[in-house]
């Protein structure tokens, strides 16, 4: 039987799904607002990205400038560089807040393009179960096999030196776990009685992928997600140190390849170091421990106070 | 359905606990900073050897690719071979001339093509044999003729047409053309008895007997593949034995370790690759005990622009950008270039401003623009010859051509040299004013897109030896490749009519005063064309211990580096400070590591202790 | 550092291939199962597992194959730019190494070849690739072993003993603790650790080599406390960013045990608080932990790659990325497929060992 929407009663459904989802987003907060660690790590991420999109104002463009650089070479910490200086003599303090940038878009970027291929892989494998799902599992197998760094550096040789590399490197070498993750969420939901019934009714393979798998695979998703940026920042650190990142931008990883290159671990210029690798260190911890929170919110049965 | 077990009921016992693993691991912390901390931080490691030996360790940070003269292309790998081996001549350390070495002395035939050289009678092989000119011939004959032996050194001995011994101390060599290099030939001279019995030239690498048999100053005792490679002296040496017993050469991955291998007295010495950092020359110069050596180096460092890539036969191909081809443009980016500010800030005072092509230390090469030919600092003026060749800045800041193709370079550069991309940043900056815009193409692999001509600009570098002819070679037309894309000898695709007939005459010239000549007015002919710009000679910047090493020779000898020398002064020459073993023998650090593994033994079996009589008294408490 | 996601979601990933289900489903590598539990029927699927491995095993000598022959850069003009050679010398050492050929011939000769272990010879060392990563392994595996067994031990019990006070200050603190040091680059944990413990700053003195694995030519018991002074620097590092995994994994997967009936009928039958643990809980929260660590292992391998080059160490790590910039074709074929091959024997293993030990799987 199918109804007609035409003449609006008092509230349609599309109104109703909305209401529906607000309160489903206000419980939501409700239960995460419980979990203290969960917001210290959401605190911490909502000033790093306050920080990253005010660089421009906070530090200016001019204070990466090699040739308009305001100190000496490696200079200590001091009231004029709360954080020294780097090789150039440019403040590291400053650097390191251009660096937000740079570290927080590549991360969010791959995540999100591992985290896309892998809901895609996981969906339609999850679905079309025959040869293809098949097939699918097992090159997600093998994926999940391959040293994902061993993989990344490889993939960041062969291509050149630029941030889309770096992305690239990341987002194809992480996906596995999202689509294994998602294509066994896509079976548990395809078994339930309402989709049966959508198929009845007529549903195409596109109306029930997007419209009833989708939706009930996003939370799941959107934990996977703040993991994978954590393990994004992180690889995209790896990648700069080891000389794969892009030389001409300025990010976490890079300074700490510089301080390297410089010399700065045998002079004992700690304060070249200890502070890129802390911000990469808070940076992962804070989605880690929000990416925590959400899975535990979402599947209470994950068990404990975790 | 979750059953909560009861909470540890008793509060105290838990805060006990506490207290005692932090006592515990106070304790552990104790013991491990106080006990083996002492011998270590105190004073460097000056034990001597059981045996009185003294050692000379140098920290490298390249690993020995093979130890086969026939294949080597490092230069960890060709200094060790100079240590093991003689070769026909020497370079003087006061000034390079040449002086001899397996040869005593040598002259040229009338027609200039036939060199016959008396060989010394007072040189041994490690294992008792004569070295002969025999074994000079065998060597030569050997390149020649087999294509596995001419991995390394082929090209020194492709000008050759016949080489005999025709007695124990005459070595004849006969040349298709004449060769001024002949007095400059960098080739091991190998026993004949032992390497005639080698098969297959490409694959034997000679390390399968140890010690190597050899006679130069040093003997090759023992190596471990990136590890360390060791040598003794050779006490039948005829210029006289080194005066330190054993040569170690240690291989340190991280530039960083090897400097705090230094400090510690782990190393001798430490060389840098290609030297040290301006931040650990800074802080190495505070430190007790420890010379750093800065001094002239034998590098240059420039900017190269792409002529137009094209074969021997004139077939253009890459991709460079034309508006390099105008000799106002080359001018204009080179005069925008601060070479003081690349000296100050970049390599932080440890580099000389460039000049001409040959660097400094080869004074009787060395050529310097005059003041009118010279291409001084000047941006305003860069920024007038950049009009005047038709390239106006538009309304965005931006120059454009006639055809209003925005001026936009390329610059390649060498992902692993950090001062490429120290200058590189600085050049976009200082072209950015003048309306030119910049990509820094850092890569791990340069010799590609260079050899396929698709670069616009370049950082370039070349080591020089004593003799030019090398880098002076590899700007000629015969340099060119045979096909495009090919790798040829070629630095970057020059071919000038004038400067191939000034390398010519040089070549063929074998008077020193003249040939000196000769090359400066190819030096001139290169500086005017503007397709080599030499921005800096950077110095070789090294440091040793002095509680070690109580002098050394450098190359020059007024003032030169010490690792990498053409010749084997330093090492052959360097004296032990008194009382000094010098270098890690392996004794203090297994007395150290006693001491650690006794500490960690006890911290270990006290934690044990705590944990069981813990586990005992819960179990007790616990029991219903 | 490894990239794997947390351990919640690996559990979840290394867990069933069929439907997710809800309760207390035992978690363990994905297992169609013998139906009964009968030796034949084990066997056939051991050897399915084996015959699946020696498939991913001949995939990844394919990828290593293709993959790096996409590297920019002719290996020959890489190792003589900057030197004199002469065209006829180029061209001779394009022969050696048999870059003269035809891609699809290279690609057969080197499986071919690779049947028989022959791997070629390394463009730079001119030695049998073979050599050179039996030359490297021991050091490799003297490092990740000694933190495998380290970095295991200790997140097995710490695990076990947060789940057994789950919620206390203790639990909370462990907890956090881990995942801090889990969030951080093992790179840079290690350059601080030789900052501070091996070149020393301030009051700090220098008490650890800065890198290598040995520093002097000691034999016997002296050469084995020399190696095991330069080891105690890189494995700290790698302990500390591994053991949170482990940590973590144990701690839910004994969460979960302590819900289930046959503990409560433990305690009520008087066993003390202690052995309950050690004897019931441990052991069966331990399975899921199992099929972890060997997936761990094979990952360490591989996560070993940056602590090598941080301290020098000479092992498989050091040498790919030493390989990498060349490109040492032969030598980071081999590498890459070592590694990979290193994953895909400790997941089988784990495949095969696990109905082993869980006698609960194929029911």
């Amino acid at each position: 039987m199918t109804t007609t929407t035409d003449a609006a009663p008092a509230i349609g459904p599309r109104a109703l799904t909305w209401a529906r989802r607000r309160h489903a987003a206000a419980r939501f907060w409700r239960q995460y607002r419980g979990h203290r660690a969960g917001l210290a790590g959401l605190a911490v991420l909502t000033l790093i990205a306050l920080t990253a999109l005010a660089a421009p104002l906070l530090v200016g463009a001019d204070s990466l400038s090699v040739t308009a650089a305001p100190g000496g070479p490696l200079e200590e910490p001091s009231a004029a560089f709360p954080l020294g200086t780097d090789q150039f003599g440019r403040s590291l303090l400053a650097l390191l807040v251009w660096g937000t940038r740079v570290s927080l878009t590549v991360g969010l970027l791959a995540a999100f393009l591992s985290v896309a291929i892998g809901t895609l892989v996981g969906i339609t494998a999850g679905h079309f179960k025959g040869w293809y799902g098949n097939v699918v599992m097992r090159i997600t197998d093998w994926f999940l096999v391959m040293p994902t760094l061993v993989l990344a550096i490889a993939l960041a040789t062969v291509l050149s030196r630029s941030l889309w590399t770096t992305v690239l490197a990341i987002g194809v070498t992480t996906w596995p776990t999202t689509a294994r993750l998602v294509r066994a969420q896509t079976l548990s939901v395809e078994s339930r009685p309402y989709i049966e019934r959508s198929k009845a009714l007529g549903g195409g393979h596109r109306h029930i992928m997007s419209r009833h798998v989708l939706p009930n695979v996003m939370p799941l998703v959107l934990a996977q997600t703040t993991l994978v940026i954590s393990t994004a920042i992180l690889t995209e650190a790896t990648l700069a140190f080891l000389g794969l990142g892009d030389p001409t931008v300025v990010s976490w990883g890079g300074l700490l390849q510089d301080a390297r290159e410089a010399g700065a671990v045998s002079s004992g210029n700690w304060w070249y170091l200890a502070p890129p690798g802390l911000a990469i260190a808070v940076v992962a911890l804070a989605f880690t421990l929000c990416g925590r929170t959400i899975e535990t919110v979402l599947n209470p049965k994950l068990g404990g106070s975790r | 359905m979750v059953t909560r077990f009861p909470p540890r009921s008793s509060r105290p016992r838990g805060r006990l606990r506490i207290l005692l693993a932090s006592g515990a691991a106070a304790l552990a912390l104790a013991a491990g900073s106080v006990v083996p901390g002492n011998p270590l931080a105190s004073a460097p490691q000056e034990a001597q050897a059981a045996d009185g030996k003294s050692t000379l360790t140098v920290a490298v940070a390249q690993s020995v690719d093979s130890l086969s003269p026939f294949l080597a292309q490092r230069l960890l790998s060709t200094s060790i071979h100079r240590l093991m081996y003689d070769y026909l001549t020497n370079y003087d350390a006061k000034d390079s001339h040449t002086v001899p070495g397996l040869a005593t002395e040598w002259e040229t035939s009338a027609d200039k093509l036939t060199w016959t050289y008396t060989i010394r009678s007072d040189s041994k092989w490690s294992d008792g044999e004569k070295a002969t000119a025999e074994d000079a011939a065998w060597t030569f004959n050997t390149m020649m003729t087999d294509e596995g032996a001419a991995t390394s050194n082929g090209s020194f001995v492709s000008n050759f047409k016949k080489v005999t011994a025709p007695s124990p101390d005459k070595l004849v060599i006969e040349l298709k053309r004449p060769q001024a290099t002949m007095t400059a030939l960098d080739v091991p001279i190998v026993p004949k008895h032992v390497w005639e019995k080698v098969g297959d030239f490409s694959k034997f690498n000679n390390d399968t007997k140890f010690p190597i048999v050899g006679n130069g100053p040093f003997i090759l005792t023992d190596y471990k593949v990136d590890s360390y490679v060791k040598l003794k002296a050779n006490k039948d040496f005829w210029r006289g034995a080194p005066k330190f017993d054993e040569l170690v050469f240690r291989y340190y991955k991280d530039q960083d370790a090897a400097v705090a291998a230094l400090r510690k007295g782990e190393v001798s010495f430490v060389a840098g690759s290609p030297s040290l950092t301006p931040a650990q020359a800074a802080s190495l110069k505070t430190a007790d005990n420890i010379k750093v050596n800065d001094a002239p180096g034998r590098r240059f460092y420039a900017l190269a622009a792409n002529p137009g890539a094209q074969t021997k036969d004139g077939k253009k191909f890459g991709d460079g950008h034309p508006a390099l081809l105008d000799q106002k443009v080359r001018r204009a980016l080179f005069m925008a270039v601060d070479r003081t500010t690349i000296i100050d800030k970049v390599f932080q005072g440890y580099a000389v401003e460039g000049e001409g092509y040959i660097p400094p230390r080869y004074g009787s090469y060395f050529w310097k623009p005059a003041a009118g030919q010279k291409l001084a600092h000047d941006p305003a003026k860069a920024a007038a010859l950049l009009d005047e060749a038709g390239y106006r800045k538009n309304s965005a800041g931006k120059r454009t051509g006639k055809d209003g193709r925005p001026l936009d370079f390329r610059i390649l550069c060498h992902a692993t040299d950090p001062n490429d991309k120290a200058i590189g940043k600085y050049l976009q900056e200082w072209w950015g004013d003048l309306g030119i815009g910049l990509e820094v193409d850092c890569r791990d692999n340069v010799s590609d897109p260079w050899y396929a001509g698709e670069y616009d600009l370049a950082f370039d570098g070349w080591s020089v030896n004593p003799d030019p002819d090398f880098v002076m070679s590899i700007h000629t037309c015969a340099a060119l490749p045979a096909k495009p894309k090919e790798t040829a000898q070629t630095d970057n695709f020059i071919c000038d009519k004038q400067y191939d007939e000034l390398y010519a005459k040089q070549l063929a010239e074998y008077d020193p005063a003249k040939r000196a000549d000769l090359v400066k007015q190819m030096e001139s002919r290169l500086y005017d064309t503007g397709y080599m710009n030499v921005m800096a000679y950077p110095n070789a910047v090294e440091a040793y211990r002095t509680d070690h090493i109580e002098s050394i020779t450098t190359m020059p000898s007024d003032a030169g580096n010490i690792y990498g020398q053409d010749g084997y002064w330093s090492w052959w020459s360097a004296v032990p400070a008194a009382g000094a073993s010098g270098g890690s023998s392996g004794d203090s650090g297994s007395s150290t590591g006693v001491l650690i593994g006794a500490g960690v033994a006890v911290v270990v079996l006290a934690g044990g202790g705590l944990l069981f009589a813990m586990r005992r008294r819960s179990t007790a408490e616990d029991r219903e | 550092m490894s990239t794997e996601s947390t351990p919640a979601l690996l559990k979840g990933a290394a867990g069933v291939d069929g439907v997710r289900t809800d309760g207390p489903a035992p978690a363990g590598p994905s297992v169609r199962g013998p139906r009964a539990r009968s030796t034949t029927a084990y066997l056939r699927y051991a050897a399915g597992k084996l015959a699946g491995a020696a498939v991913s095993l001949f995939a990844v000598l394919v990828t290593s194959f293709f993959l790096f022959r996409l590297i920019p850069g002719d290996p020959v003009k890489q190792m003589t730019g900057g030197r004199q050679v002469s065209t006829e010398q180029i061209a001779a050492m394009r022969k050696e190494f048999g870059l003269d050929l035809p891609l699809w011939q290279q690609f057969t000769e080197y499986c071919g070849k690779a049947l028989t272990g022959d791997f070629g010879t390394s463009y730079q060392f001119r030695a049998p690739v073979m050599d050179k990563i039996t030359e490297a392994l021991p050091a490799t595996l003297l490092l990740t072993g000694t933190a495998f067994v380290i970095y295991t031990a200790i997140g097995i019990w710490l695990g076990a003993r947060s789940a057994w006070r789950n919620g206390s200050a203790g639990d909370r603190f462990h907890t956090a603790f881990a995942l801090t040091l889990y969030s951080v680059p093992s790179f840079w944990l290690g350059l601080l650790l030789i900052i501070t413990l091996s070149v020393g700053i301030g009051p700090v003195p220098g008490m650890f080599p800065t890198g290598g694995m040995e520093s002097g030519s000691g034999s016997g018991f002296a050469h084995v406390l020399d190696v095991a002074h330069h080891l105690v620097l890189p494995v700290v590092t790698l302990v500390a960013v591994e053991y949170a995994r482990t940590l973590l994994v144990m701690r839910s997967s004994l969460l979960d045990e302590m819900g289930s009936d046959y503990l409560t009928t433990a305690r009520a039958k008087g066993l003390r608080d202690d052995l309950v643990r050690r004897r019931h809980a441990v052991p069966n929260a331990m399975l899921p932990t199992v099929t972890l660590l060997f997936v761990n292992l094979g990952n360490t391998v591989a996560g070993a790659i940056l602590v090598e080059t941080v301290f020098s160490w000479p092992g498989l790590g050091g040498l790919f990325y030493q390989a990498l910039s060349v490109p040492d074709l032969p030598l980071v074929q081999a590498l890459f497929f070592v590694f990979a091959a290193a994953v895909i024997l400790m997941n089988t293993l784990a495949d095969v060992i696990y109905p082993l030990l869980d006698p609960r799987v194929g029911r």
